[in-house]
């Protein structure tokens, strides 16, 4: 009952609440004193694994880090021999907070009306109070991009920290990236398809036209706005123009071989940072990934494959054919309550041939990377924010997975969640 | 021109004009005159096939009043029959089509695809003694409405039909179909029989009515309509408990179905099993109309001794030209592209005997250059001239008077100027007596070389057949190209620009044939004077190119299943020796380190260690790896064709899962590459007691029947919660009982009250005297009925979707109220909470690892559920509801060891041994154990492991995955793939050409919530769980 103990440790000694109540997780607030993380194993990202090590934080910042670190005056010391320290995850393609139920629609708020929605932002409806959050973080995720879902032009993202009273408070970087929902550009082969070939062409180059005449006009309007000559003001153009300043990325859901190489080339005529969002044939282009620098964000680690002639572990091992093609890439678990298995996914990847170190930097470094908050997030390196996790064991193997601690920005985060309530709740029903 | 040259435009000028005498009754009142025109006909010197094998050279066919009078091997005519010389002819029965619809009134329209918008019907509405499902149209005799639609019967009758079996072709039992003549006469004079087969489909056609919704449904509802058949036959005119017996013609009409057949629509080779299958059942003798699959499982086709109706609709090639296409194309879609012109071929081989039919195909014009195909894929001319005469008179029940070419059969027949299966085209059809000309008799032949006598110069002519015509003249060496060029069935005429006879200008030219060589004509020169031609051929056209095939050489195999990673057949089972593995016994004798494990005869005979190996044993050496039992599955709804749902109706008892195994579904392979090796494929939850559920063992390659694990007792699906009551379903679906949990319960109660009150009935009609029995209906038996007794006698044992702790509580208490235990709660998403009250009442508890919130009910889920529920002694198991993650329980089940600490050992016990005992199956799987069948997982890992996957996994000592052997097979799906799409970039228009959508459409995902009426293919709701 090894991971039964931890819970109740996480219940009980960081927590100031009874595990029965609502959900009356307080969020941590700023670091108050230096903690020092005693002889663990400590899973840097950018300088190796370092066993028997230490990690000193303090004001929300990583001091030091090493082996056999002086303790502080007045630091609180944590003992965690033999167990493992991971920068804190970073889940990206997430809805995290825009929904509580899927099929309750008053709960549900990804989806605005329209097909180009480039004005919303993901955080604006982001819900610190979800009792999902409690249940995300809990397996060790600290970073959550939050996603508008859509047609076309689906909105902008925003990364939140997972531990927060609102979203201001939660907020690491607003307004990060433009999501693009590429058209589809292949056939249709799905069982509810009664369109024909034809027809399902014509709609989707109707589809990419549509796509491309909203970055017409967005270009027009900036250039026009730039000139002084704009007749008012338009929200989604303006939500647009930031990309022809540079100062947010364009992200590209795409998953069709024939989707990527029309987005790479769109995107380099426009000469966007381009990201590619899903990726299930990423595979199929790596040359022309690698040679452009587009990196990938993968989401389907867990994947059945997506044609019936492809082998049966093809989504599986989609990461570690990128990472021997030199393609850059992070792994991602869309979704929202789901997101939890973000770790467990990574694992997989590392069963279908991905080195493990890899597989970690996925889902830390690569993510921070990609959010453009790589100096901050993402690795233990001194200088960073000390958002951290303290794991039992190896964090991407069901076996071992068990997060005992928390910190994001040197603060303690409550690990306690609905699901530890209720379980410790019924544990008490005769 | 010599006469021979004129005959056959007065002949047929002359038929024509007969053909309204020709229909005349011998019940309708002439007006004015009397038609007494003469029916007297010989056709001489004809080749005549009188039936398939059996052919005459120069032989008269000798015809009057519309029958053959006799058929003289010379050319001896009668005297005073009118004569027509077929030199060069042969002359074939008429063709018959057993499966059509002429000349009966089409079905209303009805809303297809896309999300329905009118609120569901549930009752049809009843008139005229009709069956109480609106797709059982049974009571109807096509005879009596069938009219002659002489548009209709020339699309038939230029293919070279001349007789047909039709009725409408809409429901399940579509009523008995009448065989009637393509003649242009009163229906009176051309019906053959009156009372042909009965028509039938799966498809509910036309109908509103919500059941059947799905594949299971139809066969459900064909079982107990042919039941209900039976009881009528003997309940009619007897008083039932609550009444006389009502009068039903759609029952009544199905009286005699076992001695008049039915001829049985069905959309693949699978479903024509199944067809089979229940058919078989109740003696209904079947000729099954087929979907040119059925090369594809030709040995269980063959073991149905069943006649088939083949359309000739081949598919059109798949696209493959752009250099991204074949992303979009499937092998197996590459594959029947190739094969599907061969299926005849294969069935003749096989010694199926079968029909053609023109139905089904979008273009009839095909028909030829199809059946054309089929002979060039190895159908012998014979059998395919059986096909189209003997065996569709057999099955249209005219076998005595169409067909074949003998005295006293009718005078239909078939007048091509060349051998049919070739090159031959037809020239006349004659129904009944009548000729009608596809093409004149003699056509002048208007091609070739000639030398043309003009202006006193020879010149030398080239005309060149085919659709545009085009020609050259030569003069003084050089070559004019002639313009202009028409025929028609006797003349040429074209334009010519040269200078002739000191003429320059444009000459206009018609000649005609006056003798075998010999032509005449004029020329009409610049200055418009007409000069004489004479020309002579010299040399015939060159004929134009074979274009069809005439063998073929396949890229394709064909496997089991017939798709990407189907197999050649089930694998060999081994005797083997496993050495020096860390075995997880999944019984009591835990894990066991450096264990050795011997199977022979399919099941595990010893664990131990260093065991010697017995001879012919295969050794495995299994050092580092880890043995596990193969993991079972308490909730998977893979391999499951066209609906997981009979969702219309809130007890759809009778419905089975085991009647639509899919063992075609490519997840059975990849569930294997995760270490399933069993499953309990379950109705959907769309309504309170669902269909009964069917647990297989993923023997991937295996038939239907194969897959089937005999031994698992009978169980069934119940459902509770949001699904039953509707709540996803949109504002349209309010009307249903039961809406709300407290309805639930009610339904259930009233259902097996129903049933125990039906039980009853059949006990006092039992002890009813003889006497008594004269006057007293036997109680209908009743599906529904008799499987809720079933589960109240614990034969049959339930599995019920179930979330909320509220109808958990409510449904074991009903249970215990009607004195039965619940196997099974499955889902199950808050059995920790009342997890003691399912111990004590006995039910397990099959959980997801960590689903929740994706909807209401299921937002107070946990992923600690599998502890709990253990800890308070339910037994307990994870299942998937899903094909994805049936491929990795090993990983779901660990989650409960990351959650709530369970134990590794019992963490696997929940994805092996305890989802047996679920399904009551301990004693022949789940664990590692001395006796057991051999079904287990060779793993490259810790099995709880996120980095561990299967090296292998067996079902009773076969090897159905193998890693390595998954890594070859990708290398040759990839180059036979690639082979076929060069093969098909290199074939010529007419090998591409071919019907839309002639695929297997891909199945959905099926799960738990989706429902969707696969015959109106419309959907109401489709959603995890």
């Amino acid at each position: 009952m090894k991971a039964f103990v931890k819970a109740v440790l996480a219940a009980t000694l960081f927590t100031t609440t009874t595990a029965a109540t609502a959900h009356d997780m307080v969020p941590a607030g700023p670091q108050t004193e230096p903690v020092l993380l005693q002889n663990g194993t400590v899973y840097t990202i950018t300088n190796g694994v370092l066993e028997n090590a230490d990690v000193l934080f303090d004001d929300g910042k990583i001091v030091a880090v090493g082996t056999n670190l002086e303790v502080p005056a007045q630091a609180q010391v944590i003992d965690i021999t033999g167990k493992h320290v991971y920068p804190g995850l970073i889940a990206l393609d997430t809805t995290l907070g825009l929904v509580e139920i899927g099929a309750v629609r008053a709960s549900d708020d990804q989806n605005e009306v329209g097909a180009i929605t480039p004005e919303v932002s993901g955080h604006i409806a982001y819900n610190p109070d979800s009792e999902i959050i409690p249940t995300v973080r809990y397996n060790g995720v600290t970073h959550a991009e939050v996603v508008p879902q859509g047609e076309l032009i689906m909105g902008r993202s925003s990364l939140l920290k997972t531990d927060g009273w609102t979203y201001e408070d939660s907020a690491e970087s607003l307004n990060v990236a433009l999501h693009v929902n590429w058209p589809r550009a292949g056939l249709n082969t799905a069982w509810w398809e009664r369109r024909s070939p034809a027809e399902q062409r014509k709609a989707n180059a109707e589809a990419l036209q549509r796509l491309k005449d909203a970055f017409t006009e967005a270009r027009a309007y900036y250039d026009a706005k730039l000139a002084g000559e704009t007749n008012g003001t338009d929200l989604r153009w303006e939500a647009m123009s930031d990309l022809f300043t540079g100062t947010i990325q364009l992200f590209v859901h795409a998953d069709d071989k024939r989707q990527i190489e029309q987005a790479v080339e769109f995107s380099k005529e426009y000469g966007f940072d381009l990201v590619i969002v899903g990726g299930r044939d990423a595979w199929r282009v790596t040359e022309l990934l690698a040679t452009e620098q587009v990196p990938v964000i993968y989401g389907a680690m867990y994947g059945l494959p997506t044609r019936d002639d492809e082998p049966y572990d093809q989504a599986y091992r989609t990461p570690a054919l990128l990472a021997q093609a030199g393609v850059d890439f992070a792994l991602a678990y869309p979704g929202y309550w789901d997101v939890r298995n973000l770790a467990f996914g990574a694992g997989n990847s590392v069963a279908y041939g991905l080195d493990r170190e890899a597989a970690l930097a996925a889902i830390t470094l690569k993510p921070a990377q990609l959010m453009g908050v790589d100096a901050e997030l993402g690795s233990i390196e001194v200088g960073k924010n000390a958002s951290l996790i303290v794991s039992d064991g190896d964090i991407l193997d069901h076996r071992e997975h068990g997060v005992e601690l928390m910190f994001i920005d040197g603060g303690r985060v409550d690990l306690n969640n609905r699901h530890l309530q209720l379980y410790n709740k019924y544990k008490q029903k005769p | 021109m010599s006469s021979k040259y004129h005959l056959s435009g007065i002949a047929a000028a002359l038929l024509a004009t007969m053909s309204g005498a020709v229909g005349a009754s011998q019940t309708t009142t002439v007006q004015g005159l009397h038609d007494n025109s003469s029916q007297f006909f010989a056709l001489q010197n004809a080749t005549i096939v009188t039936e398939p094998g059996q052919r005459i050279e120069n032989a008269t066919l000798v015809i009057r009043n519309g029958k053959i009078e006799r058929i003289n091997r010379n050319n001896q005519a009668p005297a005073g029959a009118r004569v027509l010389d077929l030199t060069g002819h042969i002359i074939y029965p008429g063709f018959i089509d057993p499966y059509s619809n002429y000349g009966v009134a089409e079905p209303g329209e009805r809303q297809r695809g896309g999300w329905r918008s009118q609120p569901p019907v549930y009752n049809n509405k009843r008139e005229g003694g009709n069956a109480g499902n609106d797709a059982i149209h049974s009571q109807y005799d096509w005879v009596d409405s069938v009219k002659t639609d002489a548009k209709a019967a020339r699309a038939y009758v230029e293919q070279g039909f001349t007789a047909v079996q039709s009725a409408r072709l809409d429901g399940i039992f579509q009523g008995q179909a009448v065989t009637l003549s393509l003649a242009d006469k009163i229906p009176n004079n051309i019906i053959y029989n009156p009372y042909g087969r009965h028509f039938g489909s799966f498809d509910k056609g036309s109908s509103e009515q919500q059941y059947p919704s799905s594949l299971m449904g139809s066969i459900a509802l064909v079982r107990q309509t042919l039941s209900d058949a039976n009881w009528y036959e003997q309940a009619f005119g007897k008083q039932a408990h609550n009444g006389p017996v009502e009068y039903n013609a759609a029952l009544q009409e199905l009286i005699e179905i076992e001695r008049e057949g039915l001829v049985f629509k069905v959309s693949d080779d699978k479903s024509l099993l199944r067809a089979h299958d229940v058919l078989s059942r109740f003696n209904v003798p079947a000729t099954y109309v087929g979907s040119n699959f059925e090369y594809a499982r030709v040995d269980a086709i063959k073991s149905t001794n069943s006649t088939l109706i083949l359309p000739l609709n081949f598919p059109a090639a798949p696209e493959v030209n752009g250099v991204n296409d074949h992303l979009d194309v499937s092998l197996a879609d590459l594959r029947h592209w190739e094969r599907a012109p061969s299926n005849a071929a294969v069935m003749a081989q096989a010694g199926i005997d079968f029909a053609f039919t023109l139905s089904d195909l979008q273009k009839q014009s095909d028909f030829w250059p199809n059946l054309r195909k089929a002979v060039a894929h190895g159908l012998s001319q014979e059998d395919a001239l059986a096909a189209l005469t003997t065996i569709p008179a057999r099955i249209a029940g005219v076998a005595d008077k169409a067909g074949k070419l003998a005295p006293g059969y009718m005078a239909d027949f078939v007048v091509a100027d060349g051998d049919l299966f070739q090159q031959g085209e037809i020239q006349s059809v004659w129904l009944q007596g009548q000729q009608v000309e596809m093409k004149p008799l003699r056509q002048a032949v208007l091609a070739g070389d000639f030398s043309v006598e003009l202006a006193n110069q020879t010149l030398p002519l080239t005309i060149k057949a085919g659709k545009r015509m085009s020609g050259e003249l030569t003069l003084a060496g050089e070559t004019i190209a002639l313009r202009n060029l028409e025929r028609d069935d006797a003349q040429v005429q074209f334009v010519f620009d040269a200078e002739l006879a000191g003429m320059n200008g444009a000459w206009r030219v018609r000649m005609g044939q006056t003798s075998a060589t010999g032509y005449s004509g004029i020329a009409v020169s610049p200055s418009g004077r007409e000069l004489p031609l004479r020309a002579e051929r010299v040399a015939d056209a060159a004929s134009a190119p074979e274009k069809t095939e005439t063998s073929v050489n396949y890229a394709s195999r064909v496997t089991f299943p017939n798709v990407a990673f189907g197999l050649d057949g089930l694998p060999p089972r081994q005797n083997l020796h496993i050495k020096n593995a860390t075995v997880w016994t999944a019984d009591e004798q835990g894990v066991l380190e450096n264990a050795d494990i011997l199977i022979r005869d399919g099941k595990f005979e010893r664990i131990g260690t260093d065991l010697r190996t017995p001879r012919g044993f295969t050794v495995i050496d299994a050092e580092g790896k880890h043995v596990t039992p193969g993991i079972i599955d308490e909730h998977s709804h893979i391999a499951i064709d066209r609906g997981v749902n009979e969702g219309s109706e809130a007890i759809t008892a009778e419905v089975r899962i085991g009647d639509v195994v899919n063992p075609d579904d490519i997840h059975i392979y990849r569930s294997l590459a995760g270490g399933t090796t069993m499953a309990q494929l379950l109705h959907g939850s769309a309504n309170p007691i669902g269909g009964q559920a069917q647990v297989i063992k993923l023997r991937w390659g295996g038939t239907a029947e194969q897959l089937k694990f005999d031994a698992a007792p009978p169980s069934i699906k119940f459902a509770l919660g949001e699904n039953v009551k509707q709540s996803n379903w949109g504002s349209n679906y309010t009307v249903r009982y039961p809406q709300t949990r407290m309805g639930v319960e009610t339904i259930m109660r009233d259902g097996f009250t129903a049933a125990l009150e039906y039980r009853q009935r059949l006990r006092e009609y039992d002890k009813l005297s003889r006497r008594e029995k004269e006057q007293t209906a036997p109680p209908r038996p009743d599906y529904r009925l008799n499987t809720l007794l079933e589960i109240l006698d614990s034969e049959r044992f339930v599995h019920a979707h179930s979330y909320v702790q509220s109808e958990i509580l409510m449904l074991i208490r009903l249970a215990e109220e009607f004195d039965f235990t619940l196997t099974t709660f499955t889902h199950i998403l808050e059995g920790y909470k009342v997890a003691s009250e399912m111990a004590k009442h006995g039910a397990g508890g099959s959980t997801f690892a960590d689903w929740w919130a994706y909807k209401f009910e299921v937002y107070d889920a946990i992923p600690q559920n599998a502890c709990l529920m253990q800890d308070k002694g339910v037994l307990t198991s994870v299942n998937s509801d899903s094909n994805d993650l049936q491929r990795r329980l090993n990983t779901e089940a660990a989650k409960s060891v990351t959650y709530c600490g369970m134990s590794e050992h019992e963490a696997l016990q929940l994805v092996t041994l305890n989802p047996a005992k679920q399904l009551k199956v301990d004693e022949y799987v789940g664990s590692i154990t001395e006796g057991k069948h051999a079904d287990f997982v060779i793993w490259n890992d810790h099995p709880l492991s996120a980095y561990a996957s299967p090296d292998s996994t067996w079902i009773n000592a076969r090897k159905f995955f193998d890693r390595d052997a998954d890594l070859a097979m990708r290398d040759a799906v990839a180059a036979e793939k690639q082979a076929l799409i060069q093969k098909l970039l290199a074939s010529p228009a007419a090998a591409r050409q071919g019907d839309n959508g002639g695929y297997k459409k891909p199945q959905p995902t099926w799960e738990c919530n989706t429902e969707h009426d696969v015959w109106l293919d419309a959907f109401t709701v489709h959603s995890h769980d």
